[in-house]
């Protein structure tokens, strides 16, 4: 009897053994992230035509993973979950939302917006919460009658972001119309980026201004209601959220080009904080898509489009500007301050930071468009 | 428009959205995403009356302006209409000229 224990015993602990050496793996960080880098390592994430994701390794400057997203392409807008892991993508026509882990490219999360006769368009609005429980989209309903469409009420939709592959809204309120970039913040609030910014309460839908800009204060015999491009969502990498506006400063009458000066503005967010920064930046001399934050000085702004250009905006004055292959869109930075200029066409650009100058080049096998360029932190 | 009156249902919601309240919702750049008509000029020139400040190559902006619906007119939109006009050309910089055009199908 006691040697049948002893026996089994001894099996047991063999087997215990047998199965920590099989799934030893599964202890080493880099073999249970399939051989990426943990440790808040940075990837590059962005989408391209025909429908693929692409993780990028800023280090190698490498596509090391290319996962098909299911429908038509649909805008390529890219939102990381605070841990680096998944990668949510609006898909098919502005209308579905996909989560994949970017270490394998399984599909974890599927969100189909349209039902039925109602279509949901979700205008890059697409957001994660700072805990990575719940997923935000602003939803577009239209509604096809027989003689017409009817235009609905634009809403928040909330997801439980472990809903799986058939996810439905658990939450839902109505928000203004117009509202296209949106991010969560620390406060719990979602920013909503639109003909103002304002914060949305995910619990209770309760809405509050954050920054005016269609509906600003100042007298409209001495500025033009600003003008912002809210196209991409960016800032993770210093933890903001930016949206740049144009403005017109009239020093005569209104109207008057001669004595009229022209500026570039943002509105810009602390995500940890809500603390909101309103301000003109430098002149208006040539078109700026996006502007992005040097993570070493908040003073310091680089903007692309034709050219990639540097700004100091407690100064006022655009510091280099260089002139670029083609159009890009957008651009995102990672902490060593390497810019990576992307959008449109199949290839991001690489530049340094001080002098501007290309250092490098990422093909890739399909067309931006207008897809996001972000940056997922892989713990 | 004064000296007309909407008499149907679909008529008076016509004038409904042309109220100045609605005209006012209409703002320039601000998100024009989504097939909104907009008197933004295009292709043609840039905000200082000149070329330099358009997207270039135009190639580079093609399906920034197709799938987002950014000018309806110019060239078709894969939000809603033709979703599948570009499926099989991944890059437009290299492979536009396999793109075709699109014409209004004949009324049966």
């Amino acid at each position: 009897m006691k040697l049948t224990l002893k026996i089994k015993a001894a099996a047991l602990i063999g087997a215990v053994s047998t199965v920590a050496l099989m799934s030893g793996c599964s202890m080493n960080p880099s073999a249970s992230l399939n051989g990426m880098k943990g440790d808040g390592h940075e990837y590059l994430l962005t989408v391209t035509r025909p429908n693929q994701l692409h993780v990028i390794d800023t280090e190698t400057k490498q596509v090391i993973r290319s996962c098909d997203v299911p429908g038509v392409f649909g805008q390529g807008t890219v939102e990381p979950s605070p841990d680096g892991r998944i990668a949510y993508v609006g898909t098919n026509k502005w209308e579905d939302v996909a989560g994949f882990d970017i270490t394998n490219c399984e599909m974890v999360f599927f969100a189909k917006q349209s039902d039925n006769n109602v279509t949901v368009k979700s205008f890059v609005s697409l957001a994660v919460s700072r805990d990575g429980k719940e997923l935000y989209t602003i939803q577009n309903p239209t509604r096809k009658l027989t003689d017409r469409y009817e235009v609905m009420q634009p809403q928040l939709a909330v997801y439980d972001t472990s809903a799986g592959l058939d996810a439905k809204p658990i939450r839902t309120f109505p928000v203004d119309r117009q509202i296209t970039k949106i991010m969560a913040m620390d406060t719990g609030e979602v920013i909503l980026g639109g003909n103002d910014l304002q914060a949305i309460n995910p619990q209770n839908g309760e809405i509050r201004m954050l920054s005016k800009l269609q509906h600003w204060d100042r007298p409209g015999d001495k500025w033009v209601q600003p003008d912002a491009f809210a196209m991409h969502s960016l800032g993770e990498h210093v933890d903001e959220f930016i949206m740049p506006y144009f403005t017109i400063k009239w020093n005569g009458d209104p109207g008057d080009m001669e004595k009229a000066e022209f500026w570039w503005g943002m509105s810009r967010v602390d995500l940890k904080t809500g603390e909101v920064e309103q301000t003109e930046t430098v002149p208006f001399e040539f078109i700026v898509f996006n502007f992005i934050t040097d993570p070493a000085d908040s003073n310091i702004l680089y903007g692309a489009f034709n050219t990639l250009s540097k700004h100091d905006i407690r100064e006022q004055k655009t510091l280099a500007v260089h002139n670029m292959d083609h159009t890009y869109y957008n651009l995102n930075m990672t902490q060593d301050r390497t810019i990576y200029v992307g959008g449109t066409s199949s290839d991001i650009s690489i530049h340094d930071p001080e002098t501007l100058e290309k250092i490098g080049s990422i093909q890739l096998p399909g067309d931006m468009s207008t897809s996001a360029m972000r940056i997922a932190y892989l713990k | 428009m004064k000296h007309l009156k909407s008499f149907n249902k679909k008529a008076k919601m016509l004038d409904q959205t042309t109220s100045p309240d609605q005209v006012e919702e209409v703002v320039a750049m601000q998100t024009i995403v989504g097939c909104t008509s907009t008197n933004d000029p295009g292709w043609e020139v840039d905000p200082f009356g000149g070329l330099g400040s358009l997207c270039q190559p135009m190639e580079s902006d093609l399906y920034g302006c197709a799938d987002a619906c950014w000018w309806p007119a110019q060239v078709p939109d894969t939000m809603s209409n033709y979703p599948d006009w570009s499926q099989d050309v991944s890059k437009a910089n290299e492979d536009w000229r396999k793109l075709d055009g699109i014409f209004p199908e004949e009324q049966k």
